[in-house]
Parts: structure tokens; C-alpha cells; sequence
């Protein structure tokens, strides 16, 4: 029982020790950088001045907040979006036919694709002096390049919507498809006997078993998009500016007082996405016990 | 009484030349052939921004093999994306605990907002730059080179190349006449041309940005002259809501109706390359030769500059407070002043970007003054007119103005 015992704590203490110093150290000397606390250059108070500066000085608080909203609203709706498209596609392929195999290569396949890549070729395709642009001048559609739709650099975050929905469907797509290849037929097959049509079948049988699944992989999508940075740096416009830009923004600033704000921004953001995570975690825990 | 002064004042006089005797070229090396010992059979890890093949391989080449066959030093660049991660390097080992001659930068490719962090939190080593022999070509008595932003180099950083901020426009799609030569002009022009251009965003990584705005502040006020000198807040305030005014007036005609601006050069270029405005930005006295030849802009691209107000300033390198091999990198910082290869890094056959870190002037033997003519002549069409250029030449200002104007164009142009 003890040689178990020790067993466990030594082959947990590897990736323990990896996450406690990289991880948690990290963070800690975020935090301690964002309360003002900087040996290096000779300060060493703590305070919430950062926090504040951020959140309601005259400078920043209009960028702050505007961008804050456009963060979750970018998020939100590209978490959905990838969500129902992805489950549109694994639901519309999953029933054997001539060409499944392509069809599920086609739609994964921009699985292994970088952001940054991602990011680009929309600039590539539907800025203002892209391809598409381009085209629908040469075709008579539009009378000049500059006439295009503003889809990319737009201060909705259309373009960033784009992106990520393009990625994150694929990914949403992969864990759907092997969630329904493991739920089998059988539990459609007794809904229809009992008389449920189509859109009953999905409401009442289809939907809440994937939902876990559904969930858990939204937390993951949710977070990565509120906190990455080349997306909307590429994709996005100066003013509303996605808060991940805004924080790298403040840590390359020259001046070393910088640093803290952009510790406090980026201490801001996490915890954010954590206090989401809570929610969405409270949510899916009510929503099982109801079921 | 008189022979003890006298014997006071020869011993005080002694000690005055003794001290001149035994002055250090830089710390820690008494004269020059001391730091070329020093420095034999080693390698210098160079620093600087990678982003043009031609920079890097100007340096290789025009650097490289003078370094190994005349001082048998091994040059060693390091490209970085950009100069602030080299600052953050150095500022970690500090953080780190490394001092003497363990760390890793010898030398870095850097001025203004960049030079200051370093020199505040006493991160560089010196001051060294007096003590190079080839000092006596740089011009240390014009502020343009002793204030790096407004702020003294106190010889913590040796200069290497200048730049000065005008426009390129592309003679495909307009003429060298047409061009606007002052802000009011430029004012018109936006009201002819609408959404058809557009400016760098003040701000970081933006510098090119702040001055095309602070050269407005210059044109508004009537004078240059009465902004040089120490940071003056009132004359600040008297003018900053014009240029807020003049800016917000372009804004309805200004390239996707002044909702977004580029934040850097390569985002500038690429608009203009792309057709969708017609000027672009440009620092080299080569105007748009050098990102004509890299391909960034169309080959059709000229340059021009307004007739007065075009900011000009110097880069330098620095040697960071831990770099391993501080010799070696005295011998480098002393040799990009050499003439001959100052005048190498201006020809256009070179591929160089930028301008002179000497003043010609002072060269006086034949092989240098050569060399300098030659490179002079051989400009090329894509320049500027350097005389229009060298009329229009102001120096850059005091520092705090920077962040200031950053920071209320965000306020009252971009937030409106």
C-alpha cells in the first residue's frame, strides 16, 4: 500500500513540478509585476495603481471597455457559430455514403493550419484589395477594388469572426464526429419507432448527448479565442481593440512603467476566462441534474 | 610662501595631465591597441533588426570581412524582429543576476525610445564612444547627433547611420509635380483624393507615425526653432487643438474614412503597394530605392518631401553592461564609422537603407573623400533631390513630446 502510495506521488511528480514553476511561477511573477512590484528597475511597491490605470484612467478606460466588449462579443459569437456549423456538418455526414471519406477529409482539414496563416489569407482574399476584390471588378460587378464590403480590419470583428469560426468548426467538427461514431444508432432508431420526427429526434435525443461534449470543447474554443493575440493583431482595427492586442501593446512599450499595466491587463483577461469557465462549468453541472 | 604655491600648483598641474595621460578610451581599456589585443582571435555577437536581407547581408559582407582579416574577430549578427527584444533580453539577464562578461549581446542596433530604457535602468556599458578613434569624423557638437529623441547620448552609444522622414509616391499613378510639398497643400490634395491616404498611427512601433504628426505641430506654429530645447508644456498646449482640428478635418476623406489607420510601415507599404493609397512613408536618402529593390513597393515608386519640417535623426549602436566581448565590440562600433565604408553603406549598389553616421566634412584624406563623392553622385532616380532634402532637415525634439502626442492623438483623433 505504501510502495502504491509513493508510486503515485513519484510519477505525479514530473508534470506537477513542470506546471507549479513554468505555469503558477509565471503567473505569480505576473501578478507580482502587475501590483507595481519591478526589482530591476529599482521599484519595489505594491499597489493596484495598474489595475486601475487600465481599467478607469482617462487614458484608457474608453479603450479598455470598448474593447472588453468586443472581446466577448467576438468570442461568444464565434464559439457558437463554429459550434452549430461543425454540428451541422458532423450530423449531415455521419450516415455512410458515396463520398464520407472526402467530405470528412475536406472538412478537418484546416485542423493542422496556424492562425497566423489563417489570418493572413483572409487579408489575401477579402480585404479591399484582395482577390475577391479584384475579381468582382474584373467580372463588371463592382466599379472599383475600394468598393468591396469592408469584411476584414472592420470595427465589428467580422474578419476575426471569420477566422475563427473557419478554425475552430474543424476542430468542433473532429470531437463531434467521434462523439455520434460512439452513440451509435440505436438511441435515433427507438425515438423514431416511438413516432419522434426529425427535428424531435435532434431536440430531444440527439442535442443532450452531445452537449457535454458540446460544452467542454466551447470552454476550450472560448478561452483560446478571448486570449490569443495574432488573429485579431492581423485582423483587427486600432479602436475597439481586442484586449490581448491592447496587453502586448503596453508590455513592448519602451517605457519599463509600462510593464505593469500590461501585466495587470493580461492578470485581467485570465481571470475573465476563469470566472467564464466557473459559469459555464455551474451551467452544464445544473444542466445534467435536470436532465 | 610663493615656492609652496608653486610647488602646490606644479603638483595639482601633474595631477591634471596625469589624469589626461592615463584618460581610458573606454572603461576598462587604457588605449586603443590595449582593446585590439583584447579583442584579437575573439568574436562579436552584433544585435539588430533582421528584417531586410540587404541590411543583414551589407553587414556581412562590408563588416564581416574587414573584421577577420585586419583585427581577426569573428562577426556573429543575430537578427531580431525588432530592437525592443534585444532591450527585454538584457533587461532579463539583469533581472537574472548576470553581470561582468557573461552575457550574450555585444552590440545592439538601436536608438531614441529603446536607447532610453536601456541607459535609465543603467543596462549599457561606457561611455565608450569618445574613445574611438573614428569619433573624430562624427559630428558630436550638433544636437542632432549628441540628443538621441531629446535625450543625451553622453557617449553611452556610437552613431552608425541617419535617416530622414519624407514621402514616396508612385509615378505611375501621379506626378512628381502634383505632389502636395506642405500640410496645407496636403490638406487640399486628402479633399481631391478622397480615401486615397492614409498615415501611421502615433504610437509604438509607430515613431515614423509621431513624426509625421509632431512635423505638422512644426508647420502649424510657424517655426521649428522654438520647439528645440527642453520639453515646453504651454507651448504644447497652445498648439496641440489646432493639429487635433486639422487632423479630425481630413478624417472623412481620409482612406477607410479615418476608422483604422496602419500601426507600422510594412502595414503603410503594403496599402500603398496594394493601389489603395498613393504615398507611402520612407526614411533612406534613397528614398524608395531600397523597398523598390526588395520588392515591398512598386518599381515606379518615387520620393518626395515637403520643403520644410522633415525630421531627420541617427542610429547607433550601444554595448550592453554584460556583454562578453566588450573589445571586439569597440573594434565594430569603431569600425562602421570608417569612411570609406560609410561612404559603402550609401551607395545604392550596396542595398544599404540609410544615410550618413559621419559628417562628410570632416574627412579629409583623398581615399575617403573619394569614396564619398562617388557614393553622393550615385543616389539614384528613386531619391529625393538631396538639396530639397538637406533644406528641409529638423532635428527631432525633446522626448516627453512623444509620448504626449501618442497619447492624445489616441485620445482626440482616434477615440474622437
Amino acid at each position: 500500500m505504501g510502495g502504491d502510495k509513493l508510486k503515485i506521488v513519484l510519477s505525479l511528480t514530473p508534470p506537477l513540478l513542470i506546471i507549479g514553476t513554468l505555469f503558477f511561477g509565471g503567473i505569480l511573477y505576473g501578478f507580482l509585476q502587475s501590483l507595481g512590484y519591478q526589482p530591476s528597475i529599482g521599484k519595489y511597491d505594491i499597489n493596484f495603481d495598474a489595475y486601475y490605470n487600465v481599467m478607469f484612467s482617462e487614458r484608457y478606460a474608453k479603450l479598455f471597455w470598448s474593447g472588453l466588449a468586443l472581446n466577448l462579443w467576438v468570442s461568444f459569437v464565434s464559439t457558437f457559430l463554429a459550434a452549430v456549423l461543425a454540428l451541422w456538418g458532423a450530423l449531415s455526414i455521419r450516415k455512410t455514403f458515396f463520398a464520407k471519406k472526402i467530405c470528412n477529409f475536406i472538412f478537418s482539414l484546416n485542423l493542422p493550419m496556424p492562425h497566423l496563416v489563417v489570418a493572413v489569407g483572409m487579408i489575401f482574399v477579402f480585404s479591399q484589395s484582395g482577390l475577391l476584390a479584384r475579381f468582382f471588378t474584373q467580372i463588371g460587378f463592382i466599379a472599383s477594388p475600394s468598393e468591396f464590403p469592408i469584411l476584414v480590419k472592420d470595427k465589428y470583428g467580422f474578419g476575426i469572426i471569420l477566422a475563427y469560426v473557419w478554425k475552430e468548426a474543424a476542430f468542433f467538427f473532429i470531437i463531434l464526429m467521434s462523439v455520434l461514431q460512439s452513440l451509435g444508432e440505436n438511441f435515433e432508431e427507438l425515438a423514431q419507432s416511438l413516432g419522434a420526427n426529425k427535428w424531435q429526434r435532434f431536440r430531444y435525443v440527439i442535442l443532450p448527448l452531445v452537449m457535454p461534449n458540446l460544452f467542454s470543447a466551447s470552454i476550450i474554443v472560448f478561452a483560446f479565442s478571448f486570449g490569443a493575440y495574432e488573429v485579431p493583431a492581423i485582423l483587427g482595427v486600432n479602436y475597439p481593440q481586442m484586449l490581448p492586442v491592447m496587453a502586448l501593446d503596453f508590455f513592448l512599450n519602451p517605457d519599463l512603467n509600462a510593464r505593469s499595466e500590461g501585466m495587470a491587463l493580461s492578470m485581467i483577461i485570465a481571470m475573465i476566462v476563469m470566472i467564464l469557465v466557473v459559469i459555464y462549468f455551474w451551467l452544464t453541472q445544473s444542466k445534467i441534474r435536470k436532465d | 610662501m610663493n615656492n609652496k604655491i608653486k610647488i602646490v600648483s606644479i603638483a595639482i598641474f601633474s595631477l591634471f595631465f596625469a589624469k589626461i595621460a592615463s584618460a581610458e578610451v573606454a572603461p576598462g581599456f587604457n588605449t586603443w591597441d590595449d582593446v585590439k589585443a583584447a579583442a584579437d582571435g575573439g568574436e562579436v555577437n552584433v544585435y539588430m533588426w533582421g528584417g531586410s536581407d540587404a541590411i543583414n547581408g551589407f553587414v556581412d559582407d562590408f563588416y564581416g570581412a574587414p573584421l577577420k582579416s585586419d583585427y581577426n574577430i569573428t562577426l556573429n549578427r543575430v537578427g531580431v524582429a525588432g530592437t525592443v527584444d534585444v532591450v527585454n533580453q538584457v533587461l532579463s539577464e539583469k533581472e537574472a543576476g548576470i553581470t561582468g562578461d557573461n552575457g550574450n549581446v555585444d552590440l545592439i542596433w538601436i536608438n531614441g525610445e529603446n536607447f532610453w530604457t536601456l541607459k535609465q535602468a543603467d543596462l549599457l556599458y561606457g561611455p565608450f564612444a569618445a574613445g574611438l578613434p573614428n569619433s573624430q569624423f562624427v559630428a558630436w557638437d550638433n544636437p542632432a547627433v549628441s540628443l538621441d529623441f531629446g535625450r543625451p547620448v553622453d557617449g553611452m552609444e556610437s552613431p552608425w547611420s541617419s535617416a530622414q522622414f519624407h514621402f514616396m509616391y508612385d509615378s505611375a499613378r501621379n506626378d512628381y509635380e502634383d505632389m502636395p510639398r506642405n500640410y496645407g497643400f496636403l490638406t487640399k490634395w486628402i479633399s481631391d483624393n478622397p480615401g486615397r491616404f492614409t498615415y501611421i498611427r502615433p504610437g509604438k512601433g509607430g515613431f515614423v507615425g509621431t513624426r509625421f504628426v509632431k512635423q505638422i505641430f512644426f508647420e502649424l506654429s510657424g517655426g521649428h526653432a522654438q520647439w528645440v530645447g527642453p520639453y515646453n508644456e504651454e507651448l504644447y498646449n497652445k498648439w496641440a487643438p489646432k493639429v487635433w482640428a486639422l487632423l479630425n478635418s481630413w478624417e472623412a476623406d481620409l482612406h477607410r474614412g479615418g476608422e483604422t489607420y496602419p500601426t507600422n510601415n510594412a502595414e503603410l507599404h503594403a496599402l500603398f503597394a496594394n493601389g489603395e493609397v498613393d504615398m507611402s512613408f520612407t526614411q533612406s536618402p534613397r528614398g524608395a530605392g531600397p523597398t523598390n529593390s526588395s520588392g515591398t513597393t512598386p518599381p515606379t515608386s518615387r520620393a518626395f518631401a515637403f520643403y520644410n519640417n522633415m525630421i531627420g535623426d541617427f542610429n547607433y549602436w550601444a554595448i550592453p553592461y554584460n556583454a562578453p566581448n566588450k573589445a571586439a565590440a569597440l573594434v565594430y562600433a569603431n569600425l562602421v564609422l570608417e569612411p570609406t565604408l560609410q561612404a559603402a553603406q550609401v551607395q545604392p549598389a550596396n542595398g544599404f537603407c540609410c544615410g550618413w553616421g559621419i559628417s562628410t566634412a570632416k574627412v579629409t584624406d583623398s581615399k575617403g573623400v573619394a569614396a564619398i563623392q562617388d557614393a553622393q553622385n550615385n543616389l539614384g532616380d528613386a531619391a529625393e533631390d538631396q538639396l530639397i532634402l538637406a533644406n528641409a532637415l529638423v532635428a527631432d525634439i525633446a522626448a516627453e513630446y512623444q509620448d504626449k502626442i501618442e497619447a492624445d492623438w489616441q485620445a482626440n483623433v482616434l477615440l474622437k
